[in-house]
């Protein structure tokens, strides 16, 4: 009972368009009040958003989001794009594998799929479509390959996974996410590479060595962010939320000192940004760890795992289930409640198949990413359309094949433990 | 009148969420120099980093419902006429007023006095606990204020397009 109005009022209430947070928040304390006391109902959901919330994992989030506006302020975007051109511009249909590449770079320094669709749409998509490319099968390109950074650390939607699982180390999953991620960013590029012979686009030419070694040059001071923050993550010289106020302080000596694209009077608008930004996500993370609270608390977990279980105990099949549903909430719902409401319902039955916490979650920040570029609710696709001014309709068709290739590279994660583990496991840092 | 109250609201607001997420900043930069440096790790900054990021995640949500940051679906309000779309926006703030009072001004302002009575100080800081979860009627009465004035905002406008085309 509890569940069926939590379910019905969430959806009722997001289909007439309330922010989703709030969706999440009415909802939980509606089926809160059906089987509580008023008083007892609300102290406790009160007090478990805020101690949701109150944790020293998470405040890595908001340090990760700072820097990455700061990062994001200046000529990063055209920075990367050009490096990018001297690595994969010379091939037939170069400009779509710089796209890729730039997002993948972006989204990874930024830590936002949003901020690079945007930031490199903004730059690659008028620049394509000089050279001849659809408008349409380039917002599907930016829109796609912007959800790569989300793997790639640092990430902050595996902070947050780290959090809902409760004790998978965040350097670990950073680590765990770079080949899952890349393996993303060359199938999209496997349908570009298609694309491009079968239209007969140009290669972006050839770039001499001086430029090469310039592009670099100039790009080389912000991948160092990346190096930073991971190296010191890997050494154990310090933990995630710390290895994020050092990539606040460097990227400010970065943006302020190296190259003086921020000035003194801009810095109160980007924490001002970074400040409404993480808001947004920690009022989220506030409403969902409620939710998951109530779920936990009526035993919804065990039953879902149990009736999983009892409809097969084969893990290919159950896995699949899994993805199916993963990908239906994910094209409806935001990826932060999605992970921190589904994690504790399905890692469970992920456990008890014999999948470790680690694989789940790059396996679930996958399939959640391929609902942020689908309708009816994908804030990339969305941007990724306003960035080229064309219409969700018409980028449909030629990012069908993009979805397909997602869903490949979706599948050999979820079946293939050693994308995920093989990595962080070469360097200690799981069993 | 109500638009120099709201921008004069929204100014303070800004410049205290700026200056909480700079003070998170060199708590946790703090720490690493005090855990370096001084090899003695401070406690009190991790928790003081900590009690403002619910700070900030409670109040920012108030100040993004009023910039309309949140996120959510606009499938219906896409297919809404000028004078529904109105509406629609009354509804939702109803929605928010109606969460906001309940739980962040209701049973934050229960979870305060019951935290007061049960003496519950923090770990290295303490603070009382209550500071704490001031943030959340703090935030609720915020974000009904802003629901109201969003309201009225609205439909001035609403009036003043309808006195156009009329």
């Amino acid at each position: 009972m509890v569940e069926i109005i939590l379910i019905v009022l969430f959806f009722a209430l997001l289909l007439l368009g309330v922010p989703v947070a709030f969706c999440i928040g009415l909802a939980t304390a509606a089926s809160l009040l059906m089987s509580v006391d008023l008083v007892p109902a609300i102290v406790t959901m009160a007090q478990r958003m805020v101690s949701g919330i109150n944790s020293f994992a998470l405040l890595a989030v908001p340090l990760f989001i700072l820097s990455g506006v700061i990062m994001g302020q200046g000529g990063i975007a055209r920075r990367l794009i050009d490096f990018a051109k001297c690595l994969v511009g010379m091939v037939p249909g170069g400009l779509a594998f710089v796209n890729v590449l730039s997002c993948t770079l972006f989204g990874s320094i930024s830590g936002s799929a949003v901020a690079a669709a945007s930031a490199v749409g903004g730059f690659m998509i008028p620049e394509m479509e000089k050279d001849g490319y659809d408008r349409d099968f380039s917002a599907a390109v930016t829109a796609t390959s912007a959800t790569t950074g989300l793997l790639i650390p640092p990430s902050n939607i595996l902070i947050v996974y780290a959090v809902a699982s409760g004790g998978v180390s965040i350097g670990a999953l950073f680590i765990a996410g770079y080949l899952p991620g890349l393996l993303v960013a060359l199938s999209l590029m496997l349908v570009c590479g298609m694309h491009a012979r079968r239209h007969n686009l140009p290669a972006a030419g050839v770039v001499s060595f001086r430029q090469l070694v310039s592009s670099t040059a100039r790009a080389l001071p912000s991948l160092f962010l990346i190096v930073l923050v991971i190296g010191g993550i890997i050494g154990g010289v310090f933990t995630a939320t710390e290895a994020g106020a050092i990539a606040v302080v460097y990227s400010l000596v970065l943006a302020w000192g190296v190259y003086g694209e921020i000035h003194f009077q801009q810095l109160y608008d980007v924490f001002l940004k970074a400040a409404e930004t993480t808001a947004i996500v920690i009022f989220l993370v506030a409403t969902s760890v409620a939710m998951s609270w109530l779920l936990a608390f009526h035993n919804i977990p065990t039953v879902v795992a149990e009736f999983l279980l009892q409809f097969s105990d084969n893990p290919i099949v159950v896995l699949l289930i899994i993805n199916i549903i993963l990908l239906i909430v994910g094209s409806f719902m935001d990826m932060t409640p999605a992970v921190l409401i589904f994690t504790p319902i399905f890692l469970p039955v992920a456990l008890a198949l014999d999948m470790s916490a680690l694989h789940f979650g790059i396996m679930m920040v996958l399939n959640l990413s391929i609902g942020l570029c689908t309708p009816p609710v994908g804030s990339v696709l969305f941007v990724s359309c306003s960035v080229a001014k064309s219409s969700i309709t018409g980028i449909i068709r030629p990012i069908l094949p993009m979805y397909a290739a997602m869903i490949v590279a979706l599948l050999l994660v979820t079946y293939v433990p050693a994308i995920s583990e093989w990595l962080p496991r070469s360097f200690d840092l799981i069993q | 009148m109500l638009k120099q109250l709201i921008s004069a609201v929204d100014e303070c607001f800004k410049a205290f969420l700026a200056l909480l997420i700079a003070t998170m900043v060199l708590c946790v930069c703090w720490q690493i120099v005090s855990r370096y440096f001084f090899n003695d790790p401070s406690q009190w900054t991790e928790e003081l980093a900590r009690f403002l990021l619910v700070w900030i995640g409670m109040l920012g949500a108030s100040y993004a419902y009023h910039k309309k940051m949140h996120l959510g679906l606009d499938l219906l309000q896409q297919k809404l006429s000028l004078r529904q779309q109105v509406w629609h926006a009354r509804f939702v703030h109803l929605i928010v007023i109606l969460f906001s009072a309940v739980v962040l001004v209701g049973g934050g302002s229960q979870l305060i006095s019951m935290t007061r009575e049960l003496e519950q100080y923090s770990a290295a800081l303490g603070v009382s606990m209550h500071w704490v979860y001031m943030c959340l009627p703090v935030s609720g009465i915020m974000l009904i204020g802003y629901a109201i004035l969003d309201w009225v905002a609205g439909s001035q406008l609403a009036e003043s397009e309808g006195a156009q085309h009329g």
